[in-house]
């Protein structure tokens, strides 16, 4: 791609406690573009957006290892401000949540815990930012009651509101229409469009109508594990890996069955080509392969000496820091090296 | 009807029983310390009684307004160090401490909640009174020599002691409850206010304290209540002699269960001192009732404003 990178992890891995969350992810997010993390739920969507805004840090007993890359600065550098960090990242939380105080307080509590006391700069704030968010006429003449008397589609729009109106350079939203109809929640995704020009936004959506609608680029994680990420287009309509597939399909996502496995180190790049192909050549058609390798460049060399050969890459999976692993699954082709 | 149904019935009605007979007690402790104050409201009225600090039983003078005073001046000043203490403490363990720290911590101040006030009073009688005596008396009523500072008693027994020990006994609780109140706050509110960049400071300050200020309330007036009706620590460190109002913290202060425990049953040879003695049993008893009232008020207000 051709655009600019805003954020990016390099080898991230959270863990809470035992459970790990997110293994070895490493994925760039371009700059003013949609991007779409898909997956089933518990694949780790939530904690991988809350990672870039250092939220993890809240809970006791969760591990970050790796880096994330905001415009080039690891924000898990100790002299990092978190405050300020987040206050770059507008985050709509799962579940809607407003705080426990009046709408337009809510709308403009951001501004104020930054220092905004001028009535106003707040007044216009609530009025603009509540617009950007399709809310503005249902509660202007209620602004100073309660939030948590809003409906849930409604606080979902204030979240969104409230999030806008620190002026992010990064929206992330985590479901952000779950609990709109689709009217409003089309509305809102009309506002994603616009709101693109100016921001970096990283939604996670279970629709992948959705994500077809609005993505640039889309993440599918599986079980913690980065599976497949790239332009829209092609993750969603012609996915390279059988489990993508599978869940854009719908289908139910399985994991193959191995029927041989190798593992190659530190050998010379003629020698680890031959010894997976000659491996696969002892396979019947349809059975799989799992070479494991500890490094980029060879997996990358044997992912495309494989499909070269027109077998089919299941999934390629980094384990840990140095290994990955590929899955391939023996076509039927009948080429003697 | 059957079996399951019959027990269901009786175990229902049990309880409504249990539940009026508990309700009623209250009640007939009302009626039974009116019935025994009639006396004494036969001579002089409730008025005089209750605004007037004339003390003299033996001349048939019976005013409680001093007592009455000295429950309200050593309560407060207790309040006025407990609250903070209990709220800044809370929010320590319930924000900011580990949970390691949490859990070494925590049951501790429960326990502090359970000891005796016998040995409050008696760590109050060999550390604070020589506190105030030496230190903050002297220091302080020098420098200001003003409301509420300025006092003639050097004895170091007075309502800044009692407040201070009762401070101290009630704190426990009163942590032991908010913190608990602050923990139940939702995660969620805490993440929305952190991703919008706030502190840790600024988000317990608008969103925590805000969510929990029910719990908070409640808990500062079951602590306002227990400093209220407290007898034994207050009547060894209070120094419980009868100067009227108290007007300094550092006067002596002659709360009204202090009276209660020091006379009741002792001088009934003076005519109606045993009427007197009841009365300012059911005055106690309806100061606390009022400041009840009031924190259900201040609750309900709460709740509509919130909710
Ligand atoms: N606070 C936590 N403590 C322990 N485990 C957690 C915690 N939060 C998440 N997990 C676990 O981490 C994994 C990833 O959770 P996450 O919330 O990121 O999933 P998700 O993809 O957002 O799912 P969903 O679509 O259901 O929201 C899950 O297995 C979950 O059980
Ligand atoms: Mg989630």
């Amino acid at each position: 791609m051709q655009t600019k990178t805003h954020i990016s992890a390099r080898d991230l891995t959270v863990s809470y406690g035992e459970q790990q969350a997110l293994n070895h992810i490493s994925i760039d997010i371009p700059d003013k573009k949609i991007t779409a993390i898909i997956g089933p739920s518990g694949c780790g969507k939530t904690t991988l957006l809350k990672s870039f805004n250092r939220l993890l840090d809240l809970q006791d007993g969760v591990r970050v290892a790796g880096q994330v890359l905001v415009d080039g600065e690891n924000i898990y550098d100790p002299g990092v401000e978190k405050t300020h960090l987040r206050k770059r990242m507008g985050l709509l939380s799962q579940r809607p949540t407003v705080l426990p105080m009046s709408i337009y307080d809510n709308v403009v509590y951001g501004l104020r815990i930054h220092g905004v006391k001028d009535k106003k700069i707040l007044d216009q704030a609530v009025e603009r930012y509540l617009q950007e968010a399709n809310l503005w006429s249902e509660v202007k003449d209620r602004l100073h009651s309660s939030a948590t008397r809003l409906s849930i589609g409604q606080q979902q729009r204030l979240c969104l509101a409230r999030g806008l109106a620190v002026e992010p350079e990064i929206i992330l939203g985590d479901e952000p229409t779950s609990a709109l109809d689709p009217v409003s929640a089309e509305q809102i995704e009309q506002r994603f469009l616009v709101l693109k020009n100016q921001y970096t936004i990283v939604l996670v959506t279970h629709i992948l109508r959705q994500a077809k609608r609005l993505a640039d680029y889309v993440i599918f994680l599986y079980l913690g594990n980065l599976i497949e990420h790239g332009p829209a287009e092609q993750v969603l309509n012609n996915p390279r890996y059988a489990k993508t597939q599978a869940y854009i399909e719908g289908k139910f996502i399985e994991e193959p069955t191995i029927h041989k496995e190798i593992t190659l180190q530190k050998e010379r790049s003629a020698d680890y080509l031959t010894s997976t192909l000659l491996a696969l050549d002892e396979l019947q058609v349809d059975q799989v392969l799992k070479v494991v390798v500890d490094s980029e460049p060879t997996m990358n060399e044997i992912s495309k000496a494989v499909e070269l050969k027109c077998h089919k890459i299941l999934e390629v999976k980094r384990i840990d820091l140095l290994h990955w692993e590929i899955i391939i699954q023996k076509q039927n082709v009948n080429f003697i090296i | 009807m059957n079996i399951r149904q019959f027990k269901e019935t009786i175990a229902h009605r049990l309880m409504f029983l249990l539940c009026l007979f508990v309700l009623s007690l209250v009640f007939l402790m009302v009626f039974g310390l009116y019935q025994r104050a009639k006396p004494i409201l036969a001579v002089s009225s409730m008025k005089d009684l209750v605004f007037s600090a004339n003390w003299h039983p033996t001349q048939g003078h019976f005013g409680l307004a001093g007592f009455i005073a000295g429950t309200l001046w050593v309560t407060a000043i207790a309040i006025v160090i407990a609250v903070p203490l209990s709220l800044l403490t809370a929010t320590y363990l319930s924000e900011y401490c580990s949970r390691w720290v949490r859990e070494i911590i925590k049951p501790v101040i429960d326990l502090l909640a359970g000891i005796s006030p016998v040995v409050y009073g008696v760590w109050g009688m060999i550390a604070v009174v020589p506190l105030v005596r030496d230190y903050l008396m002297p220091f302080l009523s020098e420098r200001l020599p003003f409301f509420p500072f300025a006092s003639e008693n050097y004895t170091g027994f007075s309502a800044l002691t009692a407040g201070i020990v009762l401070a101290i006994m009630i704190s426990p609780l009163i942590i032991s409850i908010i913190e608990e109140v602050m923990r139940a706050v939702s995660f969620g509110v805490r993440e929305a206010s952190v991703s919008l960049g706030a502190t840790k400071w600024q988000t317990t300050k608008w969103v925590v304290l805000r969510k929990a200020s029910p719990g908070i309330v409640a808990a500062v007036i079951l602590g306002l209540s227990r400093a209220m009706g407290e007898t034994m620590a207050v009547l060894m460190v209070a120094g419980c002699a009868m100067q009227g109002f108290p007007k300094s913290i550092f006067d002596t202060a002659y709360p009204l269960p202090a009276l209660i425990a020091n006379t009741y049953g002792e001088m009934m040879s003076v005519p109606l001192y045993d009427a007197a003695v009841l009365l300012a049993a059911l005055i106690l008893f309806l100061i606390t009732v009022f400041f009840n009232i009031v924190a259900w008020g201040i609750l309900l207000y709460i709740e509509r404003k919130e909710a």
